[in-house]
């Protein structure tokens, strides 16, 4: 009896919770879809009377969102690959190799972090400038990835020392080279780690505002973040009903990802192979 | 010719001497153990044998070439490891199959040998499962496959048997000379069991501190121990070793039958004539006693009964003769409890005498005196 009670309070509490952080996005979708008529009217409707998809139609059409989508997917993409790739050899050197500095090395990379990024952007726009990168999709790149890798460096790095030492050595003796036993053991070993680090920089790169604002300004080769704001958000009107199709859309991608990839993160990988 | 010879190996981590001017020549098809306790050196001497460590210096050759700075995938070894290391994302099929896909030999060849290996090791019902799936015996049969698949010169085995329950250790032994004995290529074993080692081996390289004590047949090892180390190290339980005077044939002037004699506190040993070699001279020395070397009964000797323990077939008794601790093997229904008085005598010819000061040992039939 007490027990159900409590297990009832606690499902309150719970949905009540749940209820709460998913609000915004319901609302979202909603007003995504409610008629420009409907928009403000009061009391507002909780369900739209009509449903319409002409925002989305009109996002589509008449605005360069696919655009801005094109560039970011881009831009996310290039900075996923190229920090995994760093990441992952960066983090087996870390890890295998010894040489001299190596910890003070990897404990300077999260230093980096110490450091907020907004004094970073003039003098990185600067940079980027006199390399004659400003304005283009790989300055985002090289910032992005600047930010990302010391995560990566360091999310790897503890999941390649998981990976006992031994089985690189068997492969080794079993007639692979060094590069051989990298990808034939020690990648599929660290493929979790890889892939929360490729989620984590996709994310980071795809949600990133502050940089994509400052380091590039035309349409050719603006992100979704900082092309939405510019193109929706005026100091005279913000058309809500277009940002919240624009919100939806951009969404997308990030929840097609994760139902993904959810499975190959939290696979059981590794276990019981090795005894002792 | 897949003769391993290692000439003065030296490896040293920082200032840590981990193997020391180690020359060791094992033959063609010769199970050769290593054994010692932790951090002797065997499992380093392995690794540089396998090329998964570099020597400091020295040669290591594996028939005629001198393998040094050859790569582990060049060797045409084979290696067990301790943990296995089965490759976790990979079927059994897969793991055996590993060797000979990077070794270039394709399909349907690689199948075929994966199967044939598979049979002889009774895998062939888990080919399609992952390690993490499989029991500790069935994962060591898959490591041993991959091993054997390839058909090496020489197949090193790294404490193949310490995750093992008992019952099962006893089993793979078994399984192992028997895998020895049908392909007949050389294995280097290392161990830190002696039983292990006493079991498998054609010839034993005991090691202690990185230095080589002995390298011997297992008899030769258990009965003539090299010094010391060997003596204390082999046998379970352990030789009982006692420190001691020797005095010479006539040195004390009242002896005059050539025999050697050895004051150990109260224990006076006469040795039989002959036991000890020429180079024996009196001074100081440890007296060796197996516990099976102690015969209860009759004898000039008397010592009270300490713990006494019962296996069932047999009872390892702790003895004080006066002072000096002997540890003695007795049939399992010897009538004899803690606290008594008992007599004994020695079986002399079986005594070992070791130098105090070299450890090695004084007997007569010592190699290499």
């Amino acid at each position: 009896m007490n027990a159900s009670r409590a297990r009832m309070i606690w499902s309150v509490v719970t949905w009540t919770i749940v209820l709460a952080v998913v609000f915004p996005l319901i609302w979202m979708i909603v007003t995504s879809v409610k008629p420009q008529s409907e928009l403000f009217s009061i009391p507002p409707t909780l369900m739209p009377e009509t449903i319409t998809f002409e925002h989305y139609w009109r996002l589509l059409t008449d605005t360069p969102f696919l655009q801005y989508f094109r560039n970011s997917m881009i831009l996310a993409v290039t900075t996923t690959v190229v920090v995994v790739v760093l990441g992952t050899l960066g983090a087996y050197s870390l890890v295998r190799f010894k040489y001299r500095g190596r910890e003070t090395l990897a404990t300077l990379v999260l230093f980096t972090y110490l450091m907020p990024s907004v004094v970073l952007v003039v003098p990185l726009y600067l940079m980027m400038a006199k390399l004659g990168l400003a304005n283009t999709l790989a300055s985002l790149v090289i910032a992005y990835t600047t930010f990302a890798l010391p995560y990566a460096l360091w999310l790897l790095r503890s999941f390649m020392s998981s990976i006992p030492v031994d089985l690189e050595s068997a492969a080794l003796v079993d007639g692979a080279d060094r590069m051989g036993a990298f990808v034939d053991v020690i990648l599929p070993q660290a493929l979790p780690g890889i892939v929360s680090t490729a989620l984590f920089t996709f994310i980071l790169c795809w949600n990133e505002y502050l940089f994509a604002l400052v380091l590039v300004n035309s349409d050719s080769v603006r992100p979704l973040t900082a092309g939405t704001m510019n193109m929706l958000i005026t100091s005279f009107n913000i058309d809500w009903s277009l940002l919240m199709a624009a919100s939806v859309m951009m969404s997308l991608p990030l929840i097609v990802i994760f139902t993904f990839l959810q499975g190959t993160l939290t696979k059981g990988f590794g276990a019981g192979a090795v005894k002792g | 010719m897949a003769e391993v010879v290692f000439e003065k190996v030296r490896k040293t981590f920082g200032s840590t001497i981990a193997v020391n001017e180690l020359d060791l020549t094992i033959e063609e098809g010769e199970f050769v153990s290593l054994l010692g306790p932790s951090g002797c050196g065997k499992t380093t001497t392995l690794r540089m044998l396998a090329g998964l460590e570099e020597p400091s210096g020295g040669t290591i050759r594996i028939g005629d070439r001198v393998v040094n700075s050859v790569p582990p995938a060049q060797r045409d070894i084979a290696m067990v490891f301790q943990s296995y290391a089965l490759y976790p994302h990979m079927t059994v099929g897969k793991n055996i199959a590993y060797p000979l896909k990077k070794r270039g030999i394709r399909e349907p060849e690689r199948s075929g040998r994966v199967m044939a290996t598979a049979r002889l090791l009774e895998l062939e019902t888990l080919l399609d499962r992952k390690p993490a799936q499989l029991s500790g015996g069935q994962q060591q049969r898959v490591a041993l496959g991959r091993a054997m698949v390839r058909e090496p010169q020489v197949f090193l085995l790294d404490e193949p048997l310490s995750n093992l329950d008992a019952r099962l250790r006893a089993h793979m032994r078994a399984e192992l000379i028997e895998v020895h004995r049908r392909i007949g290529r050389t294995m280097i074993y290392v161990t830190h069991d002696q039983l292990e080692a006493m079991t498998m081996s054609t010839r034993i390289a005991v090691m202690n501190a990185g230095v080589l004590q002995q390298f011997a047949t297992p008899a030769d090892i258990f009965h003539r121990p090299a010094n010391v180390f060997v003596a204390g190290f082999i046998g379970s339980p352990a030789m009982s070793l006692v420190d001691g005077e020797l005095t010479g044939p006539g040195s004390d002037g009242s002896d005059g039958d050539g025999r050697f004699r050895v004051h150990c506190g109260a224990l006076d040993v006469a040795l039989p004539a002959g036991l000890l070699n020429r180079s024996a001279a009196p001074g100081p020395i440890s007296l060796g006693i197996r516990p099976e070397d102690i015969l209860l009964g009759s004898g000039d000797h008397t010592a009270a009964v300490g713990l006494v323990e019962r296996t069932g077939h047999e009872s390892i008794v702790r003895l004080d003769a006066q002072g000096t601790p002997l540890i003695m093997r007795a049939p399992g229904d010897t009538p004899i409890e803690a606290g008594e008085t008992v007599r004994f005598s020695l079986r002399g010819e079986r005594l070992h005498v070791f130098d105090s000061a070299t450890g090695r040992r004084l007997n007569a039939d010592t190699e290499n005196s």
